[in-house]
């Protein structure tokens, strides 16, 4: 038997359709030692989550497993039948998935939840039940009181902690967490973390951690996989993949980890004019089914801050700090409650009339986050780069085969200023025909057309894999030296902001905490929450606090 | 996708059924009546039972079942499918202007839908088309009338949906007038559940249109099927057995709005990735599918 | 105060919104149609009624020279009085009264059909849509889809015509037996059983289909969530799984749409009775559709609207008691 807890063989699997199948699994084999943190590494579609549903065999139509052995303490996962399967499910392997507020039933209490797996497992009197519930709650932190509420009354880091606590219940040997801290804010990632790793040392189990954040993993894991399209193309200890690794790609993986030290050191003009002025903005939402007693949630709560022509400026936020609404309210999409805007120094509140509206349209364009969502997948790329060169261009004295010469001219030379060649190749095709950082380019071609003075990025690369991340962001800070556009950088990736910007503003909980240039910044924290986001930079930081 | 939309139509096997019976019957509808004369001419003995010479037998006032089902079937049709694209159109325009304005206006068009569905049908329409004038433009009238907030609530929820994407707000940030936005961005987006609506308000509408003519609201003068039915009870069939006429209309209206329904199961099959993903698994590993089981394991079909 | 109380007090808004609105269509009806359909209203009361008669009831229902507004809070008054006119199908009774003694078989036919088709057809539902293997699945849903496409009224011809006319096993007409007096006794209750067996049936029979394939539907969409393959990795059994998690979650928007249903239901009601003679609501408005009786037609109207609003009201406090998200 040895070491191994759990031992995969030339695993693989397939999604069957139509047509051909498709491998999403090739020939995978890894292990884990008894109490050993394993980290698997890949990036989206590389196929981790497949592995980790196929080893519970929950894996959804079409998955089918073609291939391989799976061997948890010496029985092959593949050979067991239904009910031995739901023996071994969870009383020895147990999984923690991403967005816990999906992996629990909406309409049975907290307590109802734990309990059912603890009786799908073992017989159990009511009041034994209650006191394991009981023990759960204390190890998770979490006030005894919530075993009676409903899971919409709990916080998302609440839930994510009940969910850890069902996957302890019945002492598993091995806990397989899949994403678990993806979407929670930093000083919740921390708090989790930690967590785990106490419980790992007051429980004895093994853990299998699942990421694409290769940063996060080598803080903690003893050993470390790395997955590229279906196939395992490196494993080895982390001090050793942390170093490179064997595999030319995951070199490639740990060079693009951005490192916060390496800032942009251009400091901009400090005599440029003002360009945007932002004075104690507030917007607030009336929440209906909240947690909170207080109808009312204050998305921004007094901003103030301002962006020059001709620099770029970072705003640095986690989910729930108020940056994507500042986004919105800038490109007036959304009205605000308090405070004053300021473009040009005209009051952008006072822009009702559609000329008006569409004149600032043409000075303040955005980037969205998701690629694939801003661009509509049913018109092609030649739609999409027209109509803002016929919105806002006089094109009415052509004729239409003139104008569709010209524009056609136009759209090309866009195509080869993001670096998307050959141009012709692209006029026609479809969203989903293209990869993520193409799309991405695309999007940033549409906004060049209208030729804005200030590009609103909203998270443009945090959907994008990391290897394509930095391409984008080298095209971002191009273009804007040779157009000298502004661009306010908005993200929750503090070391891509100081990659490109010139000044920095940290946003918390709708707040302005901390503001200045990159560099006083990184080397002179003002809050406590900027250090932490820098420090968090560094792998393995949560563990020397 | 799109492009290949009418083959996967076409593949779905139920929509391909619903395809046929329905075309059937619009040829039917077109074509038929030019082979009988008047159908509601005095043929024969009242109430004969159905034979060569009268295939489905005969009427209480002695005229042909089988040419007045025929007959029947245009005018049915006609007001079916007129009244499902009204609707249709109704419901989009006021689902979309709903759905993308928000806030006020779509308090008061949502107000007003609510209305409208609270509000029990059949009772509506019977003291509406009782006070109107007979003809098909008072039952379209009446039809669109009762009809038109099913769908416009549907369409209006995909819109609000729809309206939150960031395609959307890009085009609306790039400057794309409003309307622009919702005909070229959000529409096309829709063009599965338009087709849906429209053959959920053609079913609504046939089967609404046959229950008012049933009840003598229709124009009585003309062979409809609803008509056909109204006579059928008035001349006493069920008292005296003669099944055959109300049968072959009964079933024509049952057959048109199945095989309506059928195309619309096809379309949900199809805009239905999940259901598909099934079916195929379910169709390659017979034995080994289990859709509440664990992830089946097929090393023997795929080799070592 | 208490969001739940709120909640409840806007549907109720929205309801009395509604109402009056069916109201005030039922007073602008007549008025806005072509042609005089006053004088046809009361011509046929022409021959029953004295002439001073006639012109009492005209005052009563506005048909004066009177300006609009004196002419709708009269009415308005009428209605609050419960007085809604005088039947001509029925001369000389009025037309609350008609309705009053019908409603109860309607609501009767309407209960029973409502009950036995949502648990039968929500059963079934949540069964065939859980295993899923083949079977049942392909045959269930197409045959009572198909049967769903017949008009109400005809699937009632069929089941009168082979149960009743050619097998003789039940009644095929009336309510009970009219040879025997309504009253709390067995004899009476047997009767009333019998009669309504076959109306009830072919409303059973055409509501099935639906409530199946809604509860298949909201089953497909629940077992495809993540806590359902949470719940499947944690080990739990088939079946705590297929009702607890599942079904639990499947039909509450059912629940949720039976307030749009019921006046789907009530339609299909009306269209049932005539067909078999029930006295309830529907025969009495196809007398009255055949006697041009305009008075019982519109006093229909209104008491069907305000009993299907109450009873969507009703259907929010259910929904209010059984999903605890909506009560924060």
């Amino acid at each position: 038997m040895g070491n191994k807890i759990l031992d995969i063989n030339n695993l693989n699997v397939d999604f069957l359709s139509e047509g051909a199948s498709i491998h999403a699994v090739k020939d995978f084999s890894m292990h884990i030692n008894k109490n050993e943190i394993f980290g698997l590494v890949g990036e989206s579609g590389s196929g981790k989550s497949t592995v980790i549903k196929s080893i519970l065999r929950i894996l959804p139509a079409p998955g089918v497993i073609t291939k391989g052995e799976i061997k948890f303490k010496d029985q092959d996962i593949l050979e067991l039948d239904e009910s031995e399967l739901s023996s071994l499910r969870w009383s020895h392997i147990s999984v923690v998935k991403q967005k816990a507020l999906n992996s629990l039933n909406p309409l049975l209490k907290i307590k109802e939840q734990i309990i059912d797996t603890i009786r799908a497992h073992e017989k159990i009197k009511t009041k034994d039940a209650m006191e394991r519930c009981n023990a759960l709650m204390d190890l998770v932190e979490i006030d005894r009181n919530y075993l009676n509420s409903y899971p919409h009354e709990l916080s998302g880091g609440m839930k994510q902690r009940v969910v850890i606590a069902i996957a302890l219940a019945l002492k598993p040997e091995l806990i397989i967490m899949d994403e678990p801290t993806t979407a929670l804010d930093v000083v919740i990632e921390k708090e989790i973390i930690l967590k785990i790793l106490d419980l790992k040392s007051q429980l004895g189990f093994s853990l299998l951690f699942i990421t694409h954040d290769l940063n996060l993993i080598l803080g903690f894991a003893d050993r470390v996989g790395v997955m590229l399209e279906g196939e395992l193309v490196d494993t080895d200890t982390a001090e050793i993949i942390k170093s490179g690794g064997n595999n030319p790609y995951t070199t490639k993986l740990i060079n693009s980890i951005p490192d916060v030290s390496d800032y942009s050191q251009t400091k901009a003009d400090k005599n440029e004019p003002e360009l945007i002025h932002v004075k104690d903005l507030v917007k607030t939402y009336s929440r209906h089914s909240s947690f909170f007693s207080s109808d009312k949630f204050h998305a921004v709560d007094g901003v103030s801050f301002n962006v020059n022509k001709n620099e770029i400026v970072g705003l640095v936020g986690e989910s729930g700090s108020g940056k994507s609404t500042i986004s919105k309210i800038l490109t007036k999409l959304i009205d605000f409650d308090g405070g004053q805007i300021l473009f040009n120094g005209k009051d952008i509140s006072c822009i009702t009339k559609r000329r008006d509206l569409l004149d600032y349209r043409k000075k303040v364009q955005v980037i969205f986050q998701d690629p694939f969502a801003s661009l509509n997948s049913i018109h092609t790329v030649y739609h999409h780069l027209s109509r803002p060169i016929l919105i806002h261009r006089s094109y009415d004295k052509y004729s239409k085969k003139q104008r569709d010469q010209m524009v056609k001219k136009e759209i090309i030379a866009i195509l080869k200023e993001v670096d998307l060649s050959p141009p012709e190749e692209f006029l026609y095709k479809f969203p989903h025909e293209m990869s993520g950082g193409e799309r991405q380019r695309i999007a940033l071609a549409r906004v060049l057309l209208v030729q804005p003075q200030l590009i609103i990025a909203d998270e443009p690369t945090s959907m994008l894999d990391m290897s394509i991340r930095m391409e984008i962001l080298d095209l971002l800070k191009s273009l804007q030296v040779k157009k000298g556009i502004s661009i306010l950088f908005i993200t929750h990736d503090i070391a891509s902001a100081c990659y490109l910007s010139n000044r920095l503003i940290v946003l918390k909980n709708g707040k302005i905490v901390d503001s200045g240039i990159v560099s006083e910044i990184i080397n002179n924290p003002k809050d406590k929450y900027s250090k932490l986001l820098i420090d968090s930079c560094e792998s393995g930081w949560f563990i020397n606090q | 996708m799109n492009r290949s939309w009418y083959n996967l139509i076409w593949i779905n096997k139920k929509a391909r059924l619903g395809i046929i019976i329905v075309s059937s019957f619009i040829l039917i509808a077109a074509v038929g009546p030019i082979f009988f004369e008047d159908p509601n001419a005095y043929i024969g003995t009242p109430l004969l039972e159905p034979s060569f010479v009268h295939l489905f037998g005969t009427t209480g006032q002695g005229q042909d079942v089988f040419a007045q089902t025929i007959a029947g079937a245009r005018s049915t049709l006609f007001i079916g499918l007129g009244t499902g694209f009204m609707i249709v159109l109704l419901g989009l325009i006021v689902g979309s202007l709903s759905g993308y304005f928000g806030r006020r206006i779509d308090n008061i068009l949502s107000l007003i839908i609510n209305i409208f569905l609270l509000i029990p049908g059949l009772p509506l329409m019977v003291i509406i088309a009782a006070w109107l004038p007979p003809g098909p433009f008072s039952m379209m009238g009446v039809l669109v009338f009762t009809g038109w907030a099913w769908q416009a609530r549907v369409l209006r929820s995909q819109v609000l949906s729809l309206r939150e994407r960031d395609y959307v707000n890009a085009a609306i940030i790039t400057g794309e007038s409003n309307i622009k936005v919702i005909i070229y961005q959000i529409w096309p987006q829709m063009l599965s559940l338009i087709m849906a609506s429209f053959i959920g308000a053609t079913v609504y509408a046939i089967g609404a249109q046959v229950g008012l003519e049933f009840l003598g609201l229709g124009d009585v003068d003309k062979v409809t099927w609803g008509n056909n039915l109204y006579w059928a009870t008035n001349d006493l069939a069920l008292l005296t057995g003669s099944w055959w006429t109300f049968v072959p209309t009964g079933l024509c209206i049952a057959l048109v709005s199945f095989g309506l329904t059928l195309i619309n199961y096809g379309i949900d099959e199809i805009s239905n990735p999940r259901l598909l993903s099934e079916r195929i698994v379910k169709s390659r590993l017979p034995n080994l599918f289990n859709r509440n089981g664990s992830t089946p394991v097929a090393r023997e079909l795929f080799g070592k | 105060m208490n969001t739940s109380v709120k909640y409840l007090l806007k549907r109720l808004g929205i309801y009395a919104i509604s109402g009056w609105a069916a109201v005030t269509l039922n007073f602008f009806l007549p008025r806005m149609m072509p042609g005089d359909p006053v004088s046809v209203m009361f011509a046929s009361f022409r021959g029953k009624l004295k002439p001073e008669a006639i012109e009492a009831l005209k005052q009563t229902f506005g048909f004066t020279d009177e300006p609009l507004l004196n002419k709708y809070i009269s009415y308005l008054s009428h209605l609050l009085n419960g007085e809604l006119g005088i039947s001509t199908a029925y001369f000389p009774e009025e037309v609350s009264s008609i309705i009053l003694s019908s409603l109860g078989w309607t609501l009767l036919l309407v209960g029973i059909s409502l009950v036995v088709s949502f648990i039968i057809g929500s059963l079934i539902g949540m069964i065939i849509a859980w295993r899923r293997d083949g079977k049942l699945d392909s045959i269930l849903p197409p045959s009572f889809s198909f049967i769903s496409s017949f008009p109400y009224f005809f699937t009632a011809m069929l089941l009168l015509y082979f149960f009743g006319f050619k097998l003789g096993w039940f009644p095929i007409r009336h309510a009970y037996n009219s040879n025997l007096i309504p009253g709390f006794n067995i004899e009476f209750i047997v009767s009333c059983l019998h009669h309504a067996f076959l109306p009830a049936s072919t409303l059973i029979f055409m509501g099935i289909g639906g409530w199946m394939l809604q509860m298949r539907n909201n089953m497909i969409g629940t077992i495809s969530t993540d806590y359902i393959s949470f719940a499947k990795s944690k080990g739990l059994s088939q079946k705590r799984i297929m009702i607890w998690y599942a079904a639990k979650n499947a039909i509450l928007p059912i629940i949720t749409s039976f307030g749009m249903a019921i006046g789907f239901i009530l339609s299909g009601t009306i269209l049932t009775e005539i067909i078999f003679s029930y006295p309830g609501q529907g025969y009495i408005l196809y007398q009255a559709v055949q006697a041009q009786d305009y008075q019982l037609m519109q006093g229909i109207f209104l008491t069907t609207t305000l009993s299907v609003l109450a009873a969507n009201w009703l259907i929010d406090i259910l929904v209010l008691i059984l999903d605890p998200r909506t009560r924060k």
